[in-house]
This record gives structure tokens, C-alpha cells and sequence, in this order.
């Protein structure tokens, strides 16, 4: 039932969009960020497993399984495992460059709103 | 007076109506969005579906040409080098957005002549507007005190630790580190935390290897900064310490690429000879890669976070001699 996990990260991503464009305070705006972040590093790992797969690991096979059948049997994909800590690391960067941001916003303004950034306005 | 109030009025009555257009065009857009997500989930594959191509290749390759047993980590040090790379950048980068947005002002106003133009458009506004920005004065001056009040704190008034203060003692607790049991615990784990990371990296058998190890060592810092205060941590999570660290693993990273282009003919391959599988020395170039990821993901994350934490505040208004001050003091 991997479609469930699809459709979770649907909603995950969708609930994190409409925290981006509906909230005006703006660590609620990263936090939507982060949650679709979330949401795909859940699409990449989903995407990654097939029905009844072993972890993409030869250190030591499974009972009654060589090296050699793991590695053309059914494992999981590494390269989407690979993608999704990709994803992690990058995530993490623009979380950190985002949220420096909000707290010289918060510290120039002295608010967290966003439709208070008005300098910038024509 | 009446005016000011209709003016607000009028100001809230606008909020008011922007918070509902945002909120139904947020939703529709949203809806929007997801009918597009949903069309494109129905075309992606399923459990059933085999093991694409490439996947399989990197897992035949893994063994025979990195003498990796973990794939995962094969990958990302050897098939996707060149991304690691990028990613690895693209985190140096924004540790040094986030160190360059995070720093107090520079002392450049003689020579840009910005901070000076700056005073000076700050007294008119001043003059201007003195009367009825009392209120935001008020505002300005109780954040003040509350910043003082927060800096003293690391220097001064406050107990070392809070077993001194009696049971029962008024809130908020101003001792810079937490209790005994928080300090022996926190000791303890962190030395087991500490080899735990490392150990993650050196034998490369964890996906990622350094990426995770580099994470839980920069855990390690966090967890004795909250256990025993800034004090304890201050040296060490300096960026004039810590940048140097890690500008040494991106310049590994750099040489190892570079090495395997010279001497094999393509970026990050191989040029090691390949050690017994499930050894320290397994995989060739992969261990240096991972190791130097570790020094770069567990300096880079420390020193993002610790200049989030020490940030001071730059109040539009500040003077001359609050902005030297700000350089001068420590950096944290």
C-alpha cells in the first residue's frame, strides 16, 4: 500500500503550501518550507521501496541469501535513498538561510509580519 | 486623537480583509497545486515495478569497484560525487550567508559613508516624529533593557550552576548552566555520542556516512551549550575556529576530486587500491570523502547555529559607539 505514503505526501505538501501563502508570520511561512521539505524527503524514500525489499545492504545478507542474490534480487533503491539525504542536507542549508533572515527581519522591523516588509515597496 | 484612532480602525479593517483574500486564493492555489501532485502520483510507480536500471548498476558496481558493502554510501562518495560536491557547497555557502547576515554591523561608515547618511536621516526622523512615537519608544527601550538584561547574563549576575539556588526560589532562573544530574548526564552521553559519530564515518558502513556522523557530532556541541551554558562551549564554537576547520574539509574534498581526475581520468574515481570490504580502509577515496563531509557537515551546522543563537540585535537607531562595541565583542 505505497500509495498511501504518496498520497501522505500529498497532503504533507499541500499543508505546507498553504502555510507559505496563507500565514504572514513569517518563522509559520519557514515552518511551511520545512514541512515541504518533509513531504518529499517521504516521496523519495516511498519511492525508493518495492514490495517485500531488502535494505540496499550486502554487510551481511539476509538468512539464506548470498551477496550476490541480494544484489539482483529485490532491494530498495539506493539512488532514491541517495536523493532523499541529498535533499536533507539541502534542506537543512535553506532552513538555516531563511531563518537568519526572519530574525534580522524581526530585529529591523520589530515585527515578524510579513506585509510589514514594506521597504521595498515602490 | 480621533483621527489616529480611524486610522487604525481602517488599518485593521484592511488586515482583516487581506487575511480572507489570502486564506481562499491560499486554498485555491493549494487545490490547484494538488490536483497537480495527485496526476502526477498516479504515474508514479508502484510497489510492483522493478528496480530501475541505474539502481541496479550501482548495486552490482558497489562491491567489485568501491569495495563498499554499503550501496548507499557508494553512491553518494563515488557514482554521485560530483553532486555530493555541489551539495557540499551549496552548505558551505549558506554557512557563510548565514555567518555574513548574522554578523554585527561593520565598521565602514568612514568609508561607504552609509552609517553616517544613516544617523543623520535617523536624527531627522527623530525630530520629526518624537511626539507621537512614544509608545514604540517604550517599546524599544523595555527590549533594550531585556537585551542588556540577556547579555549580563553570560557575564556577571547568575549563579554558575542553579544547585546554589534554594528549592522554591523565584522564576526565572538565571544560573548559566543546568542542574548536576543535567551536567552529568549530558557529560556522560556526550562521549558516547561523540565516538558514536565518529564511528559512523570511519567504518563507512552507515548511507552517507559522513552526512549523519557529521550531524550527531554537531548534536554533541548543542547538547553540552544547553547542559553547561555558553560558557562551556564559547571557545570552541568561535567561527575564527571553526571556519578554518571546515574550509580545511571542503579543500580535502577539492584535492580528492581533483587527484582522481589527474590520475584516473574523471572527477572523484577511484585512485586508491581497495582494502579487504568491512575494513576502516574499504572503499578507497570514499573514506577521505566521507571523513572530510563529516568535518564539513558537523562545523558547518555548528557554526550556523551558534551565529542564529548570538545574534545581536541591530536596532535602526543604533549610534556610532553601540555599532564598535558590537564588533568587538565576542562574536559568538
Amino acid at each position: 500500500m505505497i500509495v498511501v505514503n504518496y498520497v501522505g505526501a500529498v497532503v504533507l505538501f499541500c499543508v505546507g503550501l498553504f502555510g507559505v501563502l496563507a500565514r504572514r508570520n513569517l518563522i509559520k511561512i519557514i515552518m511551511g518550507l520545512s514541512v515541504m521539505e518533509a513531504a518529499t524527503y517521504l516521496l523519495l524514500v516511498s519511492l525508493a521501496y518495492h514490495g517485500g525489499s531488502t535494505a540496499p545492504v550486502l554487510t551481511q545478507p539476509p538468512h539464506g541469501m548470498t551477496r550476490a542474490q541480494v544484489v539482483h534480487g529485490n532491494v530498495a533503491d539506493p539512488v532514491l535513498q541517495n536523493f532523499c539525504l541529498t535533499a536533507i542536507v539541502i534542506g537543512v542549508a535553506v532552513t538555516a538561510v531563511f531563518l537568519t533572515v526572519a530574525v534580522r527581519v524581526g530585529q529591523h522591523y520589530r515585527s515578524m509580519d510579513a506585509d510589514d516588509v514594506k521597504a521595498l515597496h515602490g | 486623537m480621533i483621527e489616529q484612532r480611524a486610522a487604525e480602525h481602517a488599518e485593521r479593517e484592511l488586515h482583516a480583509r487581506s487575511d480572507f483574500h489570502r486564506v481562499w486564493l491560499a486554498l485555491l492555489l493549494v487545490g490547484a497545486f494538488a490536483a497537480i501532485l495527485v496526476l502526477g502520483v498516479i504515474g508514479l510507480p508502484r510497489e510492483s515495478a522493478a528496480l530501475p536500471a541505474v539502481a541496479r548498476h550501482a548495486m552490482e558496481i558497489a562491491l567489485p569497484r568501491w569495495g563498499q558493502t554499503e550501496v548507499v554510501s557508494a553512491i553518494i562518495y563515488g557514482a554521485r560525487g560530483f553532486d555530493t560536491f555541489g551539495e557540499t557547497f551549496l552548505l558551505l555557502a549558506a554557512v557563510v550567508s548565514v555567518v555574513t547576515l548574522s554578523r554585527a554591523r561593520e565598521p565602514r561608515h568612514e568609508y561607504v559613508g552609509e552609517a553616517s547618511a544613516g544617523q543623520a536621516e535617523q536624527e531627522q526622523l527623530g525630530h520629526k516624529s518624537s511626539e507621537d512615537e512614544s509608545s514604540e519608544d517604550e517599546q524599544e527601550h523595555e527590549a533594550r533593557e531585556a537585551e542588556e538584561d540577556e547579555e549580563d547574563d553570560d557575564s556577571s549576575d547568575g549563579p554558575a550552576d542553579p544547585d546554589r539556588i534554594g528549592l522554591g526560589a523565584r522564576a526565572p532562573e538565571r544560573a548559566r548552566a543546568m542542574s548536576v544530574v543535567v551536567r552529568v548526564g549530558a557529560r556522560a552521553a556526550a562521549v558516547v555520542l561523540a565516538v558514536c559519530g565518529i564511528y559512523l564515518a570511519t567504518w563507512g558502513y552507515t548511507p552517507g556516512g559522513g552526512f549523519p556522523a557529521g550531524a550527531a557530532v554537531s548534536g554533541v556541541v548543542l547538547l553540552l551549550y544547553a547542559a553547561l551554558g555558553h560558557r562551556a562551549v564559547r571557545a570552541a564554537v568561535r567561527p575564527g575556529v571553526l571556519e578554518p576547520i571546515e574550509l580545511v574539509g571542503a579543500t580535502v574534498i577539492i584535492v580528492v576530486g581533483v587527484l582522481g581526475l589527474v590520475l584516473t581520468g574523471s572527477l572523484f574515481a577511484n585512485f586508491l587500491p581497495l582494502a579487504q570490504p568491512q575494513t576502516i580502509l574499504a572503499g578507497g577515496v570514499q573514506q577521505i570523502y566521507s571523513f572530510a563531509e563529516l568535518i564539513e557537515v558537523a562545523t558547518g551546522l555548528t557554526i550556523a547555529i551558534f551565529s542564529l543563537l548570538g545574534m545581536r540585535r541591530e536596532w535602526s537607531g543604533d549610534d556610532e559607539d553601540d555599532a564598535s562595541e558590537d564588533d568587538t565583542g565576542d562574536a559568538s
